[in-house]
């Protein structure tokens, strides 16, 4: 539901007042965090591209790190990783980076997924439950002037109806000449994810998948919808929102919250992975973006 | 033996007497604007006396003879009278100003050892002069700023809706407004309240020990009163700031030659204009951003024994950037009150009010317009009885009948877009209340204020609530620790005239005095309080889009216990006056958000809640210089509050978000000549709590922090040094200046420390994986200035 409801933090950002006497400063060297036992962060899960239903699932396994250390997070190497959807197991083989592969595995609509992990002795499960996604009825793009909270350029725009009677949940992702592109931003968890409680069977018209990145003439704008569980769809929300904190103390500034994961260690539960392992549906779409006249 | 004449004596204050006794009773009021005089002293020996009431008014029982009466209040003059009472009487005096003593403010007004005589503890008082004297934070003088230089009081931060008492939450404090509630308290994201400064005559605020006549909040009672207007001439002020402009208009009306009115009246009105100033940026040139607000007074004898007071308030904020987003909130309120003297003895007073909170926000961007809507109101009816029984006795009597009506939300499409209407069910409830408050003198030292209030609180329909399939909406999963919601399993109708459910309370008060001598004095306070409406807020202060819920099937009705001491003094010369204060309080039922809560425009509210307690404890310390060229006080505050809630720190105790061990206030007035007269006030905090991230990991491209005590770390000390500077530039002009600068050494006070990842390199706004820990400071040094001229 959440795309309806705009992007409150940002509005409060922006009032002038607040600009015109607050500042930020960089503290962090006058911080010193303790340093915490690593846990394993999960990130991946099983999609259904519609453009390439035998595409390879993978899985990445890393572990955590210091917040405000220069390290990068460790990939981890030496797990075991099985998928199963309840008739079949599939293994999941190390490559490189911390990725997890199978090119086995031929995700179906309505599945529940199910994931085992085994490392250092201690043995994860968690699932998830794939749901079916509407295609774009229309792909295109636009330009649009600069406002307070966005750069000029073209957007990519689509519309899309979403299906009657049934609770959906969509996650969109956006490419820039292929790369997957993200920027932390207070209005993600109104923008990149939503809920059709608001909009439940209706025609929606020029949907901007992600708000802060725009393109160039000649780039290729590619943006996915992802169909997701509810549970996925309330992850990536308060992932969103607690990515996008800006410390103002009435918005924005959500109590700090660790964000549960779906995967339970089930040798010893104070171990606690983070992350999540999902199953989604995925329908892509590609542009190239020429000069509007 | 001896305590159970005490006994008797609390039991039976109405057997007492023998000789021949009279009723002395009236009005007090100022005698150049007509206006009643609430908290006067009225002595006639060293320990009989009285004390005006709200209205001014007074009674008091004297044995027959000759009386010398004296009155005193600061700032006034004293007024000595002799009289002869041998029949009941009805007096009333009218008090001069004291004009030679300058322009000097008078911290405690009530004087005269009235804060050491009275059985009231834990009650802080602020009259308008004193907050317009006061550095103003940020070009206006502000109420709600003003109270958080008192012992016992703050906030989260500069910019949150609301104030903390005591270590309670925004909502537990019960502000009135001539009797009217106000729901939320601030202008401009809580950068103002929404109290007209000008407008006011005084307020008070109770921290414990708070009378049965008040309920349904724990932590506290801020009680302001609107000016009545002057019953003798016209008149008004206006002033000119940077921030906003205001102006005010007084006077009689029905008033015959040399007469005062049958009544008066007062209309004030501000308007801020911050956004006169977009022009500055292209982005911002079609934004609104600004807030006004009006009050209304005006009071009518019908005859000498009866009178009537209308009073209002309306209040908006609008904010709206173009094509993107509006919103508009803000409080109306308005209440009719008729006193009656029924007889020398009995003060009878019957309030009408109501009360509505609203907002709404507007997306204005295309392809998803929508507007959002949600409101709360409530009609409410008070009638109190006053009996001034005799010498030793005064007992009062009322009830309180709130109705109240919430509507949560309602969503539309605006200009076609493809949102589909919907709107939430509207929740309907009855507080009633009644309660019994007897003040009694036992003895010469010792003095008792008690009473009970039993309170109700009747959700009804017409509503229909969902059925949970485990009866609850919510599990508590002990292995994982996280809540799961619970899915519905059916929903239950009930029409407008059927109870959903009911709630009961029985809230005793106490406080007791006992006077060491006629300097000192001990205290102590006991009381219960019931809160049955709750504010849903998921953010680390309150906001204006947080929703009023009221208790129901799946939330209960908070409550609280609370016990002061407290010591009193003031000196020979009576021109210092001093107290301590210590306090425990304990908190059940509280209200919490289960971790990612996701509280807007969402339904079922019960889903996302978690049930906790708390306790807060403290000691409080002030030292008042009441009167002479430099007054002011010192004020310090020691103080731990904490919460414990299922799910939330492990399920152990963790610091509330305005927790502040030590805070001290330096606050002074310095009268240099009849021109120039001066403010400033300092303040000293030890640093609020902040959680900082135990770890990072990467999720969907984005770094993201795992936390693990809430509330775990403190953010550095607080302080900052404000001056202000009044300037007449002749004796008696009619208008004056007002310089302030606020934190004069700019001071880069923390209002919160967050961690995130930096989102732009040269400009390109991308994920970096790059983290850091940002400062916000809300403002360093402020200047304003302002001219006020009265007609």
């Amino acid at each position: 539901m959440k795309r309806i409801t705009i992007n409150i933090q940002k509005v409060y950002l922006l009032s002038f007042f607040i600009l015109l006497m607050s500042c930020e400063t960089d503290v962090t060297n006058d911080i010193d965090l303790p340093a915490a036992p690593k846990r394993l962060v999960i990130e991946g899960g099983v999609e259904r591209n519609r453009e390439n239903l035998n595409q390879k699932q993978k899985i990445r396994l890393t572990t955590t790190a210091n917040y405000l250390s220069d390290e990068n997070v460790e990939v981890i190497k030496d797990a075991t990783v099985v998928i199963t959807d309840g008739l079949t197991t599939y293994d999941l083989v190390y490559t490189a980076d911390g990725y997890y592969e199978t090119d086995e595995l031929t995700p179906k609509i309505n599945k529940e997924y199910k994931i085992s992990i085994n490392w250092k002795g201690e043995v994860y499960e968690g699932s998830d439950k794939l749901n079916e996604v509407p295609s774009f009825d229309r792909f295109y793009y636009e330009f649009e002037e600069e406002t307070i909270f966005t750069d000029e350029g073209y957007f990519i725009k689509f519309d899309c109806t979403d299906p009657a009677g049934v609770e959906n949940y969509y996650y969109y992702r956006i490419f820039v000449n292929g790369v997957f592109t993200i920027v932390p931003d207070p209005g993600n968890n109104m923008t990149l994810v939503e809920s059709d409680e608001f909009f439940d069977g209706q025609k929606r018209i020029g949907i901007n998948p992600n708000e802060e990145v725009s393109f160039v003439p000649g780039e290729i704008a590619t943006a996915q919808q992802l169909g997701i569980s509810k549970a996925y769809y309330k992850y990536l929300y308060q992932l969103f929102v607690q990515t996008g904190n800006q410390g103002m103390s009435f918005v924005g500034n959500p109590p700090p919250a660790s964000i549960r994961s779906n995967i339970v260690n089930l040798t010893n539960k104070d171990n606690r992975p983070l992350g999540y392992f999902y199953a989604t549906d995925v329908v892509t779409d590609t542009i190239l973006i020429e000069e509007l006249k | 033996m001896r305590t159970k004449i005490v006994v008797l004596a609390i039991l039976f204050p109405f057997v007492l007497s023998a000789q021949q006794k009279f009723t002395l009773n009236g009005y007090v009021r100022d005698g150049e604007s007509g206006e009643v005089l609430p908290g006067v002293n009225i002595l006639t020996g060293n320990f009989e006396g009285a004390v005006t009431n709200d209205y001014g008014f007074y009674s008091i029982v004297l044995t027959g003879g000759k009386k010398k009466i004296c009155l005193s209040y600061l700032g006034y003059k004293n007024l000595e009278k002799e009289i002869l009472l041998n029949k009941n009487l009805k007096l009333d005096f009218e008090l001069q100003r004291q004009y030679e003593q300058l322009d000097e403010v008078i911290i405690n007004s009530a004087g005269e050892n009235a804060s050491v005589r009275s059985t009231e503890m834990s009650v802080v008082s602020l009259n308008s002069q004193t907050i317009k004297k006061l550095p103003p934070t940020l070009g206006e003088p502000d109420i709600l700023k003003s109270i958080q230089l008192l012992p016992g009081v703050s906030s989260a931060t500069e910019a949150s809706a609301g104030f903390n008492v005591r270590g309670g939450s925004a909502d537990q404090n019960l502000v009135l407004l001539d009797e009217a509630t106000i729901y939320n308290a601030s202008h401009l994201f809580g950068f103002y309240s929404v109290f007209n400064n000008n407008a006011i005559k005084n307020l008070k605020l109770i921290k414990g020990g708070i009378p049965s006549i008040y309920g349904g909040r724990l932590s506290s009672v801020l009680d302001i009163k609107q000016k009545e207007g002057n019953s003798k001439k016209f008149g008004g002020e206006a002033s000119i700031g940077l921030i906003a402009s205001k102006i005010l208009i007084e006077g009689p009306f029905l008033k015959k030659e040399n007469q005062e009115g049958k009544g008066s009246f007062m209309l004030a009105a501000r308007r801020s204009y911050v956004d006169l100033f977009s022009f500055l940026s292209e982005e911002l040139k079609d934004s609104k951003l600004y807030f006004y607000d009006i009050n209304l007074k005006t009071n009518y004898a019908l005859n000498e024994n009866n009178h009537l007071f209308l009073s209002g308030y309306f209040g908006r904020d609008k904010f709206e950037l173009k094509d993107l987003v509006g919103t508009f909130w803000g409080n109306a309120s308005g209440t009719l009150r008729w006193t009656s003297i029924l007889n020398e003895k009995l003060f009878l007073q019957t309030s009408a009010i109501y009360s509505n909170y609203y907002y709404n926000l507007d997306n204005l961007r295309s392809g998803s317009e929508h507007s959002w809507e949600s409101n709360i109101t409530n009609y409410n009816l008070k009638p109190r009885i006053s009996w001034f029984i005799n010498e030793n006795n005064t007992f009062k009597a009322g009830l309180d009948l709130v109705r109240y009506k919430f509507q949560p939300g309602k969503i539309k499409p605006i200009k076609g877009s493809s949102i589909n209407y919907q709107k939430f069910d509207n929740k309907y409830a009855w507080e009633n209340s009644a309660y019994i408050n007897l003040k009694q003198k036992i003895s010469n030292k010792l003095s008792l204020q008690y009473g009970l209030r039993y309170s109700t609180f009747t959700r009804m329909g017409q509503q229909e609530i969902n059925l949970y399939e485990s009866g609850k909406p919510l599990s508590y999963d002990e292995l994982n620790e996280i809540y799961e919601e619970n899915e519905i399993s059916g929903t239950k109708k009930y029409s407008s005239d059927k109870k959903i459910q009911s709630f009961y309370g029985l809230e005793p008060r106490f406080s007791l005095r006992y006077l060491i001598n006629n300097k000192n004095s001990l205290k102590f306070s006991y009381n219960r309080m019931y809160q049955y409406i709750h504010l849903i807020s998921n953010t680390t202060s309150a906001t204006p889009l947080d929703i009023w819920a009221p208790s129901g099937p799946y939330i209960e009705p908070q409550y609280a216990n609370q016990v002061a001491v407290g010591f009193f003094k003031s000196t020979e010369s009576r021109n210092y006056d001093f107290n301590v204060e210590a306090y425990y309080k304990k908190l059940h039922e509280l209200t919490d958000f289960i971790e990612g809560a996701d509280l807007l425009l969402t339904e079922n509210i019960e889903t996302q809640i978690a049930k906790g307690k708390g306790r807060a404890y403290g000691l409080e310390l002030q030292i008042n210089k009441n009167s002479g060229r430099l007054t002011g006080w010192l004020s310090y505050t020691l103080a731990k509050s904490e919460s414990k809630i299922k799910g939330i720190n492990n399920g152990k105790y963790y610091p509330v978000n305005n927790d502040q061990l030590h805070e001290l206030n330096l606050v002074g007035f310095y009268q240099h000549n009849k021109k120039w007269n001066f403010g400033f006030n300092f303040i000293f905090g030890s640093g609020r709590p902040v959680t900082y991230p135990i770890a990072k990991y990467e999720q969907n491209g984005l770094v993201v922090a795992e936390y693990n005590n809430r509330n775990g770390n403190r953010l550095p000390v607080y302080h900052r040094l404000d001056l202000s500077a009044n300037f007449k530039p002749r004796k008696n002009s009619k208008g004056k200046w007002i310089f302030s600068i606020a934190n004069i050494y700019n001071r880069k006070n923390a209002s919160s420390i967050y961690f995130k990842e930096i989102s732009e390199v040269n400009d390109v706004e991308m994920a970096t994986g790059i983290t850091e820990a940002t400062k916000l400071t809300f403002f360093g040094i402020v200047p304003s200035i302002t001219y006020e001229f009265k007609f």
